[in-house]
């Protein structure tokens, strides 16, 4: 093998496709004599509709079809749970009742002949209703907490008494944490174009997981999976806000059915904020035990976060406070606050960033009041093996994420008194914290075809919402096959290809991944079997056993000539393309012998306006312990994005809510803050040498969750170091810091 | 979204481009560096039935100095303000003012004209022509008329211009011996508009500021010139002087609460903004107030 396309830093393969306009989004595959339908959300919180006053707007200009629980069919909502669907409740049935169960909540769909047409009918219809007031802030006394009912959580669990270390311990530290609802304000907005064809469905449609997005549809319709297509060959950021299908997909495809054309339906800005999930608003509860030289005694980790009155949606709040630190005695609690609003979904890094912000804020109040190093404090308390699930680690490289990142940082000649670093006016503060993120693999599975001229064709349902699955699945089959790049053609985004699990979770290296290579494999032994076989073949005859493929070429093992190259052997076997497809999965001893995560380790600086309590990023570097990094030029830029998420998680993104009705008000991207270019300082992410032949295959661990998860609590760490201060609620505002 | 239809036409000079607007009667616009109102219309938060396009009118651009007077062309862009040597040194707080003003690109567009005829209460711009005592020639179908900055600004998107006016120059006293200016502004996120800014300029005389215009921006409907602090830092400076200034700041400014942000903070960064102002002016050490 001398090819070596894993671990190249490779431009991307559709950069030129995307840069130039090339690359066709969901709301860009424009139907022939397609129509536009316009969402008409809710305008109250909670209650009843009572009136509809579809008859005036029918009559408006373009007006082809005014769609709401009078008129829509009753839709069949056959049992469906997703992979990232809740697991316990039912997803809001959109148009089949009068109720409204939260703010936007569609209540109608209006189609007509254009997109200016829909949006004037949409504006003036006039919708009634008897309005209650919803339940939207965590902490009134109206809210009910309750335990999951189920999830991968693992929500409460206990180990040794925590209580009564914690009581008993010499050193404590006890803090309460309230972290924003954020929204994912993705570039591309959802949209969806719907097509029927008699009982056949095509649906162009922003979706990270298309494979589910069928066949929720379909169950939601009561038709066969096979008659639903769904094509998303791009998109424009996720960040998890596609993982489901949301009921804008449904009301395209009643509208597309109701007027007997193509619809088009795009959601606006404002409306990303009503019905495509959020981060759940989180309060959290950390107390911490120690002995004076460091050691843990106990760790106490209690949360809940909201959820929808409707589906319990739940994330992984507390599941890594188990493990990052050896500890004999830790409790966590989770529970959900049912509210009147939309479920949340996950959202990069969901639960471990919300999580990790509170016990890693904890972790470092504990260190100011040791008067330990933070990162010391961390290696005094680095665990040998997983102690929550008493299992070995598959690999675990965050003291070696510490080493390089404190290096790269310059950590060594921190003064650690806060307030004790200045530029000018400027209070200076370095702040760290770590990362963890689990390493998932799903079953997936992949198709590829060699063709007469040498090249080979993969194809994986799967998606690319920005890390580079393109690039990276071509260089994965580039590698198997010892084939030059551009011998690779990779296809995603459709849901007759072999399916894949949902691009989330950071498990599409591993498993896409995973299911590319045992497809080129596949194909490899197919042609081999084929080239035995053959008559007129130089290897006619010989055993199936006693082949190999040696850079692209099938030889007898031991002899030295080159044998036939992919060209000749499919030629030779007539000419049609050659295919072959297989599937991965995770061994599931390997799962019962191993602990599997990806760990990182950040560092931060920031200065603070004294006067005007003003924060700034000024530099940043993350270390990251991740596995095999299959395409150091993207996983850096992967890296950085996650990074600045984690920025406008500690500055600045924060969903307000109306308290009288529920009402996002802030919900356009010039209230709701981002980060901007001027925002984002020097970033820098470095990767340790890291083998771990467990995870999977390719050894790879997954890179978009872990790199956010770290940077908010090292930001807020940074704020304390700087000011002395300790805020605990995110993001960080002037309110928090004029007293500084 | 996109426009509502509407028609357009480009005038050569001024005087055309006043007979188009006087045709327009109410309904016209013009179109200047478009970064304001093309957003505007294409989110529909307004209409129109005529863009007048003055953007090449070459009369309209350009800065000089004629006497002891700055005069700058209604059209001239944002980032030729931000390069002039003229401005620099005869208008500093311009300078200091224009480099907070939105991002390269929009700066590259933008013409201080159109920002000035936009009257957004949270921009830098009217601020500081309050502060340098701006005079503003405008131009009508009856002829020039020159304004006042205090009388040009008259609340939230709303100024003296009538609609068949338009705005071609602006005109500034040069910065005078011994004057200094100071600019600061406060935005959650880079480049945002600000929730509250300090334009400043006056004339230290040992420990006294003398001829001192204060103007805060973002805090009300309009730029808000701050008369009664401004009389009381003409005093000798002492912790006491500043106090009662800052005092003085809640009646001269009035602020509001808004989504942004309460009014109580925004008093708070204003009372901030001018002890940092003070210390500024009267060249003292940089520590907090």
């Amino acid at each position: 093998m001398t090819m070596q396309a894993i671990g190249k830093p490779h431009s991307r393969v559709d950069g030129r496709a995307k840069v130039t306009g090339g690359a066709r989004y969901a709301a860009e595959f424009n139907q022939p004599d397609q129509l536009y339908a316009v969402v008409v959300g809710s305008t109250v919180g909670l209650g009843r509709i009572l009136r509809i006053d579809a008859g005036a707007v029918a009559q408006m200009p373009g007006v082809r079809a005014v769609i709401s629980h009078l008129n829509a069919p009753r839709l069949a909502y056959q049992p469906h749970k997703g992979g990232t669907d809740p697991a316990n409740g039912e997803r809001l049935h959109v148009l089949q009742d009068d109720q409204v169960r939260f703010y936007g909540q569609p209540v109608a769909v209006i189609v007509a002949d254009s997109l200016d047409h829909a949006e004037r009918a949409a504006a003036a219809l006039a919708v009634s209703y008897a309005g209650e007031t919803p339940v939207v802030d965590p902490l009134d006394a109206k809210v009910q907490p309750v335990a999951p009912q189920a999830g991968r959580a693992g929500a409460d669990r206990s180990r040794g008494d925590a209580d009564a270390a914690f009581a008993a311990a010499p050193v404590t530290v006890e803090a309460s944490f309230d972290m924003a609802r954020e929204n994912h304000t993705p570039m591309e907005p959802h949209a969806t174009i719907a097509a029927w064809s008699g009982d056949r469905l095509t649906l162009w449609s922003k979706s990270q997981f298309v494979v589910n997005e069928q066949a929720e549809i379909a169950a939601i319709f009561g038709m066969p999976a096979a008659n639903v297509q769904v094509i998303c060959p791009f998109v424009g950021g996720g960040f998890g806000t596609s993982l489901r299908t949301w009921p804008h997909v449904t009301l395209a495809a009643i509208a597309a059915r109701q007027v007997g054309r193509p619809v088009k339906l795009v959601l606006t800005r404002r409306q990303m904020f009503h019905t495509t999930g959020h981060r759940p608003r989180t309060l959290q509860r950390v107390a911490l035990g120690a002995t004076t030289d460091g050691r843990l005694t106990s760790l106490i980790h209690e949360g809940s976060g909201e959820t929808s009155r409707y589906e319990q949606f739940v994330e992984a709040l507390t599941s890594t406070s188990g493990f990052m630190y050896s500890c004999p005695n830790v409790r966590t609690r989770y529970r959900l606050l049912p509210m009147d609003t939309g479920t949340p979904t996950f959202m990069r890094g969901p639960g471990e960033a919300s999580g990790m912000y509170a016990v890693e804020s904890a972790i470092d109040e504990l260190s100011y009041k040791l008067g330990i190093d933070p990162v010391e404090l961390r290696r005094r308390n680095e665990p040998a093996i997983d102690e929550a699930e008493k299992l070995p680690f598959s690999s675990r490289s965050l003291m070696q994420c510490y080493a390089l990142g404190a290096e790269r940082f310059g950590w060594a000649s921190r003064d650690p008194r806060p307030r004790a670093m200045r530029d000018g006016r400027l209070l200076i503060g370095w702040g760290v914290a770590s990362a963890s993120y689990p390493c998932f693999f799903s079953p997936a599975s992949a198709r590829v075809r060699l063709l007469a001229d040498g090249s080979a064709e993969v194809e994986a349902a799967s998606s690319d919402m920005g890390p580079g699955t393109y690039t990276s699945m071509t260089q994965v089959a580039a590698e198997t096959l010892s084939l030059p790049l551009d011998k690779v053609r990779f296809s995603l985004g459709r849901s007759d290809f072999p399916a894949t699990p949902s691009h989330g979770g950071s498990q599409t290296m591993s498993s896409v991944g995973s299911a590319v290579r045992a497809a080129c494999l596949a194909v490899q032994a197919e042609l081999a079997k084929r080239a035995v076989a053959d008559r007129r073949s130089q290897l006619f005859g010989a055993s199936i056993d006693s082949v190999e493929w040696r850079e692209g070429r099938l030889s007898r093992k031991g002899d030295a000539a080159a044998g036939p190259s992919y060209s000749e052997l499919v030629t030779g076997a007539g000419g049609s393309p050659v295919e072959a497809g297989a599937s991965a999965a995770r061994d599931a001893a390997i799962a019962k012998q191993y602990s599997m995560h990806a760990f990182g380790a950040v560092f931060v600086e920031v200065s603070v306006d004294p006067d005007l309590g003003l924060v700034r990023l000024r530099r940043a570097v993350g270390a990251y312990g991740a596995g095999r990094i299959v395409n150091p030029k993207l996983a850096t830029s992967q890296c950085i994005g996650g990074m600045v998420g984690g920025l406008g998680m500690a500055l600045m993104e924060r969903t307000a809510l109306d308290p009288r009705d529920g009402r996002p008000v802030n919900a356009h991207m010039g209230d709701y803050l981002v980060p901007v270019n001027l925002d984002v300082p020097h970033l820098e992410a470095h990767f340790v040498e890291e083998q771990d032949p467990h995870v999977n295959p390719l050894g790879v661990k997954g890179l978009g969750e872990v790199a956010l998860v770290g940077m908010a609590p090292a930001i807020a760490n940074a704020v304390f170091h700087a000011t002395g201060k300790r805020v605990r609620e995110l993001p960080i505002r002037i309110e928090n810091l004029l007293d500084v | 979204m996109k426009a509502a239809a509407f028609n357009y036409a480009r005038a050569a000079s001024v005087d055309e481009a006043v007979q188009m607007l006087v045709r327009g009667g109410g309904g016209a616009k013009l179109l200047a560096g478009g970064q304001s109102l093309l957003p505007a219309l294409n989110l529909r938060l307004m209409s129109l039935d005529l863009l007048v396009d003055i953007t090449g009118i070459a009369a309209l651009r350009g800065i000089r100095v004629e006497g002891g007077t700055l005069k700058i062309g209604a059209m001239t862009r944002h980032a030729d303000l931000l390069t002039s040597p003229e401005i620099a040194a005869h208008a500093p707080l311009l300078a200091k003012a224009i480099a907070h003003v939105a991002h390269p690109a929009i700066r590259n567009r933008g013409t201080i004209g159109g920002n000035l005829a936009h009257a957004d209460p949270a921009s830098e711009l009217p601020a500081c022509m309050l502060a340098l005592g701006a005079t503003l020639v405008i131009q009508g179908p009856s002829g020039q008329r020159r304004v006042q900055a205090a009388d040009f600004f008259l609340g939230l998107y709303q100024t003296a211009l009538a609609p068949d006016e338009i705005l071609i120059a602006i005109e500034l006293p040069a910065l005078a011996s011994g004057e200094r200016a100071f600019f600061h502004e406060y935005a959650r996120r880079m480049g945002d508009y600000a929730i509250v800014g300090l334009a400043a300029q006056g004339k230290p005389a040992g420990d006294r500021i003398d001829a001192l215009r204060l103007v805060y921006f973002g805090v009300g409907e309009r730029a808000g010139s701050c008369p009664a602090a401004a009389r009381i830092l003409q005093q000798r400076h002492s912790p006491a002087i500043l106090a009662e200034a800052q005092a003085a700041l809640a009646a001269d400014l009035q602020p509001q609460n808004d989504h942004q942000a309460s009014a109580a903070m925004r008093l708070h960064l204003a009372r901030t903004l001018l002890a940092r102002c003070v210390n500024e002016l009267l060249g003292r050490a940089e520590a907090s107030a």
